[in-house]
């Protein structure tokens, strides 16, 4: 249904006519497909998201504002989205008004002195990084990669990392906030709501981080965010990324403050004390288990491939039947990266000095391939950058991540290796990339400091194939029951399917209900419906703000 | 191929935006981090590559009608192919540059194509030029050169001049200088002069395939009859269709484009510089030399999986993601000029910004071409650099009306060649 002829003028006025558009070519373009990289959600095939009622382009605050206000007059849905990573961005219902924030993509302010930037949300990881680093800092840059908002991130997921090590993760590092709640109210939170300026999350003033973010952050459910400050942390590198290399090999040569390593493990456990002994020690700036998300028996011909500008997808068979890439990919089955970053010379002189400690002490290695120079400023530009992110998509352009083991390291590392002989079994049925089962990766340092890993398994499909798809949904059933079985609980494959459904919509309140009631803290979700009612009384976001209302 | 060929690719796009921006490996700031200036100017998604992956899956399958924005989103592409290349830093199965100029044609061949490019093609048929201007003076531009006309005379290289050099009055000096300096070299140079015809490849970018074929038959018959052994070329948009699109029409001629040729001949000492230019220069890269310059690889092959699920191509197809394009010898040649300092703009090389001439676009929306050149300038002009040097006239041409009064330079590489000699 088109909306009525009078809003459509209304919105027009609003945000000009250059910025509105009910065409079907445009609103099919704001479409996401559900076959492809379903985020936690299925995939089914040949599914898309609804069609939106008509496509915003805000330029300001008070657009946004506007915007909001008519749509409560006229009780319309809206979502927001910035760079449009996941189906978390796009409507789960028919008639919404997609806000697309594109065009509030400036950086306000880089706060050297205090350490923060304050952002409009079309800003993504890479050119704020870019920025930063002219003033010697740096900023955190989610999982999902450099091309997405950072305001969203923070705002809006969690925004979990590489860097979560140094930089700690997104939620952390959100400060002041300007919301336009689901009203159409601004509400300013932190020290910003009390005009004392943006370096501040939590007060004084209203500290309303958590009622905005809610649980997991509100996926654009719950009004929209149009700015905020991000804390930013020490970079000791140079101004700009000094780049070399023929495209995609890119590489950075840097300073010898800076270290990659690719290290690995005799056994789980000496893998997982490791990781305990760097955040003890406090050492390491970004530290990730990245490449295995190839696949245990792909990784090392991947990063062959990827490193070498004259290859491609079709020399994977050669490399893999190449005994030296053979010998090395037996010796990394179980390994992670690490990026050590001195803040002077004795600095990194001691962490090199440290992390040799716990290698020995962990009966770890370092893997000598990955030192080769041109791997090693590949490897330090992928990490530091983040722009490679949809390499998780290489394969077929169908990928998503099952288990997701979130905890202590020893907990996902007495895991790993069941959980991959599981997948193992149902890559030889042929749905999904045979890679060797174990395809886990995530961060080592889940939370800032240290703490916890996440043990995501990548899964790869052919998203325009039919049985693959269908296969590989299979296979995320089979995860979650075994996964139920195992005691790990629902894994990752089935985050979002309590808001969105297999028909690319909201799911029915008595699924989310019984998904909500089985979970182990419903009340968190009674407290989220009671926000809701408060904060949005014409409910015109959607489930993907998680609310149980059982009475 | 038809667009229906691209249907598997439209549902194997990740959706992930990669080609609304430059290879993120390579950002160096807020301001020049965009690659696709339609996307940028239009902000829409379906202004990308993505958006047009998109509007692809929804013609094929019935599911949107064209209308007036379905024409602008699809004719708004400039196939200056840089989203291309970005998307393919990750993907190795995807062609997005392909898809779009299927999509052009699909909509030509529909009769969905623009008046403005359809004005183009009828006095194209008639005149043989993409000018509008008369065929009968097309030559004029040489008429003071002692060169062979190659209709009625031999040389083993030929000089395309190419359409904008051959009617653009302001600039085809620069087409007279770079036959000068070939004879000067000692080369057995010649051209086609009045009896020369457009290249087709602007109309291909356009979205009129039949068109384009008929074209390159045409020069690929003048230039076996005069026994053509090399055809060289100062326009990007020539170089692109006799290299990459002409062997497909059974072209075998060596091509090379002025800044290679030129490159080669400074290389081997056979032309030096004596005087000099004091001048702070930058370089565009103009996407149909760089980026898209890439060799011709012959592939017939087809689609196959390994490991499942990993989609590969039997035999290995090329990739033509912009990694050897044409980027050092222009470089190098500004650099052995005396008294140029040189200087790099921020997206340069395969990830370069367009010039805003290419797809028709300069034809049929002048205003959204005007501000694509008006940003290259910007970003020339963030350099500290006096004049902005190009390798193509048709890059030149869309700089110089849009800087207007302003204090940029424009120069075609030839110019400053021609100054140093």
């Amino acid at each position: 249904m088109a909306l009525p002829a009078n809003v459509y003028k209304d919105l027009e006025d609003i945000v000009g006519s250059r910025n509105i558009s009910g065409d079907p070519a445009v609103l099919d373009s704001y479409r996401y497909s559900l076959a492809h990289t379903a985020i936690h959600l299925g995939p089914f095939f040949d599914t898309f998201t609804p069609r939106g009622a008509c496509v915003l382009l805000p330029g300001s605050t008070e657009e946004v504002r506007a915007i909001v206000e008519l749509c409560n007059k006229h009780k319309i849905k809206f979502k927001a989205s910035s760079t449009f990573w996941s189906a978390q961005g796009f409507p789960s219902e028919d008639d919404t008004i997609q806000l697309d924030m594109r065009r509030m993509d400036r950086i306000l302010d880089i706060d050297k002195k205090n350490m923060f930037a304050v952002i409009e949300p079309g800003v993504i990881g890479a050119t704020l990084q870019a920025e930063v680093m002219k003033v010697g800092l740096n900023t955190h840059i989610p999982g999902s990669g450099c091309s997405c908002s950072t305001l969203a991130s923070a705002t809006s997921y969690f925004g979990s990392g590489p860097s979560n090590l140094y930089g700690g993760w997104h939620y952390d590092n959100l400060l002041g906030l300007e919301w336009v709640m689901p009203t159409g109210e601004i509400l300013r939170t932190g020290s910003l709501g009390q005009g004392c300026g943006w370096f501040c999350g939590e007060g004084p003033g209203p500290s309303m981080k958590g009622v905005a973010r809610g649980f997991l952050g509100s996926k654009g459910s719950m009004g929209v965010y149009t700015k905020c400050a991000i804390k930013l942390f020490a970079w000791p590198g140079p101004e700009c990324l000094p780049v070399e290399g023929t495209i995609p090999a890119y590489r950075t040569p840097l300073p010898d403050n800076f270290k990659a390593y690719t290290v690995a493990f005799p056994s789980w456990k000496a893998w997982a004390d490791a990781a305990y002994a760097i955040w003890d020690a406090g050492i390491g700036y970004l530290a990730h288990r990245q490449f295995n998300m190839f696949g245990r028996d792909l990784k090392f011909a991947m990063v062959k491939i990827l490193t070498d500008p004259t290859k491609t997808l079709s020399d994977l068979e050669e490399l893999l039947a190449d005994p030296e890439v053979q010998e090395i990919t037996e010796q990394s089955k179980r390994e992670f990266q690490i990026i050590l970053v001195g803040m002077t010379k004795r600095d990194i002189e001691w962490q090199k000095k440290a992390f040799d400690e716990i290698l020995e002490r962990t009966g770890g290695w370092k893997v000598e391939a990955m030192d080769e120079p041109h791997i090693h400023d590949w490897v330090l530009l992928y990490m530091i950058r983040l722009g490679h992110k949809n390499l998780n998509l290489v394969f077929g352009g169908g990928y998503d991540g099952c288990f997701g083991l979130l905890g202590a390291a020893d907990y996902g590392a007495s895991n790993a290796e069941e959980a991959a002989l599981f997948k193992k079994k149902w890559e030889k049925r042929g749905a999904i990339v045979d890679a060797g089962g174990d395809c886990m990766m995530g961060p080592i340092g889940g939370q800032g400091g240290g703490g916890t890993c996440l043990w995501e398994n990548f899964t790869c499909f052919d998203s325009a194939d039919r049985e693959s798809t269908e296969g590989t949904f299979e296979f995320f059933d089979a995860c979650t029951r075994f996964g139920l079985e195992k005691g790990w609980g629902v894994g990752m494959e089935k985050w979002n399917a309590v808001a969105r459904g297999p028909d690319g919509k909201t799911t029915s309140k008595k699924k989310r209900d019984t998904i909500h009631l089985g979970s182990p803290q419903p009340s968190v979700f009674r407290y989220q419906h009671r926000v809701r009612e408060a904060f949005n009384p014409n409910d015109l976001g959607d489930a993907y703000y998680e609310t149980l209302d059982d009475t | 191929m038809a667009l229906e060929d691209f249907a598997l690719e439209t549902d194997r796009c990740s959706q992930c935006s990669y080609c609304k921006w430059i290879p993120f490996d390579q950002m160096k700031s807020w301001r020049f981090a965009k690659n696709c200036p339609s996307v940028s100017y239009n902000n829409f998604n379906s202004y990308s590559a993505r958006g047009r992956y998109a509007v692809s899956r929804s013609l094929i399958k019935k599911q949107i009608p064209y209308t007036d924005t379905v024409r602008h989103i699809v004719f708004s592409c400039m196939t200056c192919g840089s989203c291309d290349v970005s998307c393919k830093i990750c993907r190795y199965n995807l062609y997005p540059l392909e898809m779009v100029r299927e999509l052009k044609f699909k909509l030509v061949e529909d009769g969905q194509d623009l008046d403005e490019h359809r004005a183009v093609i009828e006095s194209l048929k008639k005149e043989q030029n993409t000018m509008m201007q008369p065929k009968a003076v097309r030559g004029k531009w040489a008429e003071d050169l002692d060169v062979p006309r190659l209709f009625s005379q031999k040389a083993e290289i030929l000089f395309h001049a190419g359409c904008r050099l051959s009617y653009d009055t302001e600039i085809q000096s620069s087409a007279v200088a770079a036959v000068q300096i070939l004879q000067k070299a000692g080369l057995d140079v010649g051209i086609m002069g009045e009896r020369e015809i457009c290249c087709g490849g602007r109309i291909y970018s356009m979205g009129y395939r039949d068109e384009f074929a008929r074209f390159a038959g045409e020069n690929i018959a003048a230039w076996e009859k005069a026994g053509v052994k090399t055809v060289v070329t100062s326009c990007a948009d020539g170089y692109h269709a006799f290299k990459r699109l002409y062997p497909e029409f059974g072209s075998r001629v060596e091509v090379l484009h002025t800044v290679e040729l030129l490159h080669r001949l400074i290389m081997a000492k056979k032309l030096e510089f004596h005087s000099e230019v004091p001048m702070t220069v930058t370089y565009h890269d103009p996407c149909h030399l760089g980026r898209q310059g890439e060799p011709y690889v012959p592939w017939n092959g087809v689609e196959k999986k390994i490991k499942n699920q990993i989609i590969v191509y039997e035999p290995e197809r090329p990739r033509y993601n912009g990694a050897f394009g044409v980027y050092d010898p222009p470089r190098e040649i500004l650099e052995r000029i005396p008294g140029v300092r040189f200087l790099e703009m921020e997206r340069i090389r395969e990830y370069s910004w367009c010039c805003g001439a290419g797809g028709g676009v300069r034809e049929a929306y002048p205003e959204y071409s005007g501000w694509t050149a008006a940003e290259r300038i910007a970003e020339a002009k963030a350099t500290g650099a006096e004049a902005l040097v190009s390798a193509c006239p048709w890059c030149e041409r869309n700089f110089m009306d849009a800087v207007g009064d302003d204090s940029m330079k424009v120069f075609d590489i030839i110019d400053l060649v021609k100054l140093a000699m």
